[in-house]
């Protein structure tokens, strides 16, 4: 699905990833966990295609293709979704019309009939029972005046309306209360299928109770500092960071799988 | 003098006879009075404060004729008009091709009771001496609008008697289908106490040959009369609009304008309210959009002349290319205007970077017990809301026009109006291209 190789990358002079080395195959779910700092939203960003970040050496491979060499658009389109950490209010354009306009841009990329109005609102009301979403909330405009809560079960019903291939939810439990945290972790476990990749990146390990990854990294200073099952989230639940301090220059760790 | 003024001055001179109500000494001396206030003002220069930013070098150069169009001139059909017209269904419509009223194209058979709305050129002498109430104050506003008063011939005049309604929107469309001519219209609205009229004055350019349209509305509003108003421009290519707009609203009375700046090589508008008795109230709102070499400007004032009104303008543009624009907003507060309630703001969207604005908010507050709040802003396109678009697989150029649509559309939930408000955003969803 996902093979990214020695990935560096700048945001503005400043280098940020150093040499990021991390397989996803088909299916499975991957935490990258790690520190402020550590480079965890620079990866979501350069995975989604955010052109403050400059991609300096190393390469990305989706599904046989050269990411990098993607559009936004393009990638969106070929089954890349971000959902954001902070999701952006548009005024002014409808929630359900970008539902819409987006899912009609992948089929028209698939070869498939765009769906009429009747159709996408039957898929889309369907979707929003799962994200115990009020309709009310299609009519409004994207995220505007949305609570903390709302706007991340937005991003998880787009992700449920577009069915990606590969999945990046980036810091999604953040700022959730444990209601709104269960209602998205389920709706986000209601989207694991075999041919679908996750990478949930993540402060906390909270947001792991809900969703079991199947692998689980470290990220410190731009580097996979350690790889592991579910088992070393725990592990940094009762250590905290501090310990990669002393491991996090110079030992480097290449993905699990 | 110089050779623009000597060219109207001619004009003058041999339209004199063709120019309606002859045998009327009160319209002889309007027109002389006229004629008189615009030869001593000329064009006005950029050395002017009131026209700073805005040039007229070019329309200077232009020997325009300012004879309306002749009776036997071919017209478009309604057909074809109907097709851009911002109101296609209207129940009532006035229709005028280069200048001249067209008795075929228009529609005001079975108005409600108490309503009136006369072509000029329908009236005699006589009978059209009262246009001259709602049209006096607005006569002496800018050089253009003393201008107007000296060539007037054709245009439209609404009248409400009290209590009257006229709720499904009047049309009042004006063509322009060649080039080379300078048309003098008017509108005059006098809606008399408690009467409510909702219109649509729109001004089609069909050509991309020069011409000019130099416009003048008059507005009388009696004690909680309501106007709803909406002014849309769209003039060819090389078209120059200027309008000058004068209310004046008794006690709890209600103005509802929106101005829509769409196209047209060069506009300007000097719109002004005047809140005489308490409670009175007006909303001046507007669009201008400006692409290629375009420009548009708008001068308002509204004067807070008495206690206890409110107004509220909310204007916004959106510039493309080398386009420019200007915004004037002017309130006057007088020193006895207790409790005015007074909102302005101006929001600007830069698409390129040779595009500019001006705006300018200028406030003017004698009073001591009011709310008057403003704000401008010139920004670009918000990059995280074109990203988030574009990272759920829309165009960049469907990200972009939605993202701009968004911006403009914004200022149709302002109409009140709902059949006005439906037309708007009908013909506004999806021209938001520049």
């Amino acid at each position: 699905m996902l093979i990214i190789k020695d990935l560096h990358a700048s945001v503005g002079d400043k280098p940020i990833l150093k040499g990021i080395n991390l397989t996803v195959n088909a299916g499975e779910v991957h935490a990258i966990m790690g520190p402020n700092g550590s480079g965890k939203s620079t990866l979501s960003n350069v995975l989604a295609g955010r052109e403050n970040v400059t991609v300096t050496s190393g390469s990305i491979e989706y599904l046989g293709q050269d990411l990098l060499a993607l559009e936004v658009e393009e990638r969106a389109r070929a089954g890349v979704f971000l959902a954001f950490q902070y999701p952006v209010e548009i005024p002014g354009v409808g929630n359900v019309y970008l539902l819409k306009a987006a899912l009609n841009a992948q089929r028209k990329h698939r070869g498939l009939p765009e769906l009429d109005a009747m159709e996408f609102l039957a898929l889309v009301k369907d979707k929003m029972k799962l994200m115990e979403m009020n309709e009310s909330m299609l009519y409004r405009a994207v995220n505007e005046g949305f609570s903390g809560g709302e706007k991340k079960r937005n991003e998880i019903l787009q992700m449920a309306v577009l069915e990606p291939k590969l999945a990046i939810l980036d810091e999604t439990d953040s700022g959730l209360d444990i209601d709104a945290l269960k209602i998205v972790a389920n709706g986000v476990n209601s989207l694991r299928h075999p041919e679908r990749s996750m990478i949930l990146v993540t402060h906390y390990q909270r947001l792991l109770d809900y969703i079991k990854p199947d692998y689980v990294h470290v990220l410190a200073a731009g580097r996979i500092v350690r790889s592991g099952g579910p088992e070393l989230a725990h592990e940094l639940e009762k250590q905290g960071y501090a310990w990669i301090g002393n491991e996090g220059s110079g030992q480097e760790v290449s993905s699990g799988s | 003098m110089s050779t623009a003024i000597a060219h109207y001055q001619s004009e003058f001179e041999r339209l004199g006879t063709l120019l309606p109500w002859q045998d009327s000494p009160q319209w002889q001396e309007w027109r002389q009075s006229g004629w008189a206030h615009f030869a001593s003002l000329g064009f006005p220069t950029t050395r002017h404060e009131e026209w700073k930013y805005t040039s007229l070098a070019a329309l200077e150069k232009l020997a325009l004729s300012c004879a309306p169009a002749a009776p036997e001139a071919p017209q478009p059909t309604w057909d074809a008009l109907k097709a851009r017209a911002v109101l296609p269904q209207a129940r009532h419509r006035a229709v005028f091709v280069d200048g001249r009223y067209s008795p075929q194209l228009s529609q005001l058979d079975g108005l409600p009771a108490g309503i009136a709305v006369r072509p000029l050129s329908a009236l005699s002498a006589r009978d059209s001496l009262g246009l001259q109430v709602p049209l006096q104050a607005v006569r002496a506003r800018t050089p253009f609008a003393a201008l107007n008063a000296a060539f007037m011939a054709e245009g439209a005049w609404i009248t409400a008697a009290a209590e009257a309604s006229l709720d499904d929107p009047l049309l009042i469309l004006y063509v322009t289908t060649r080039g080379g001519q300078a048309q003098h219209v008017v509108n005059a609205y006098h809606l008399a106490a408690g009467s409510r009229v909702a219109v649509a004055e729109q001004y089609l350019g069909l050509t991309d040959e020069a011409y000019f349209v130099n416009q003048v509305a008059g507005v009388q509003l009696e004690a909680g009369a309501q106007l709803s108003h909406v002014k849309l421009q769209q003039e060819g290519g090389r078209a120059y609009h200027i309008g000058a707009l004068q209310a004046s609203q008794q006690g709890g009375s209600r103005f509802e304008s929106h101005s829509f700046a769409l196209s047209g090589a060069f506009g300007r508008n000097d719109m002004e309210a005047a809140l005489l008795e308490p409670g009175a109230s007006v909303v001046m709102n507007g669009l201008y959009r400006v692409g290629g070499r375009e420009f548009q400007d708008f001068h308002t004032c509204i004067r807070h002349q008495s206690p206890d009104c409110s107004s509220d303008e909310y204007f916004k543009g959106v510039l493309d290319g080398s386009g420019r624009a200007v915004f004037n907003g002017k309130i006057v507060v007088a020193q006895d205007a207790q409790h005015t309630a007074s909102r302005q703001s101006n929001h600007n969207l830069l698409l390129s970077d040779q595009a500019e604005v001006d705006t300018k908010p200028q406030l003017e507050i004698f009073a001591d017990d009011v709310k008057c709040s403003h704000g401008a802003t010139v920004g670009q396109l918000d990059e995280d809301q074109w990203f988030y678009l574009r990272s759920r697989g829309l165009d960049p150029d469907h990200a972009r026009t939605l993202l701009i649509e968004a911006f403009a559309l914004d200022l149709l939930s302002s109409i009140g109006h709902a059949g006005l408000r439906a037309a708007m955003d009908h013909l506004m969803r999806g021209h938001a291209h520049v």
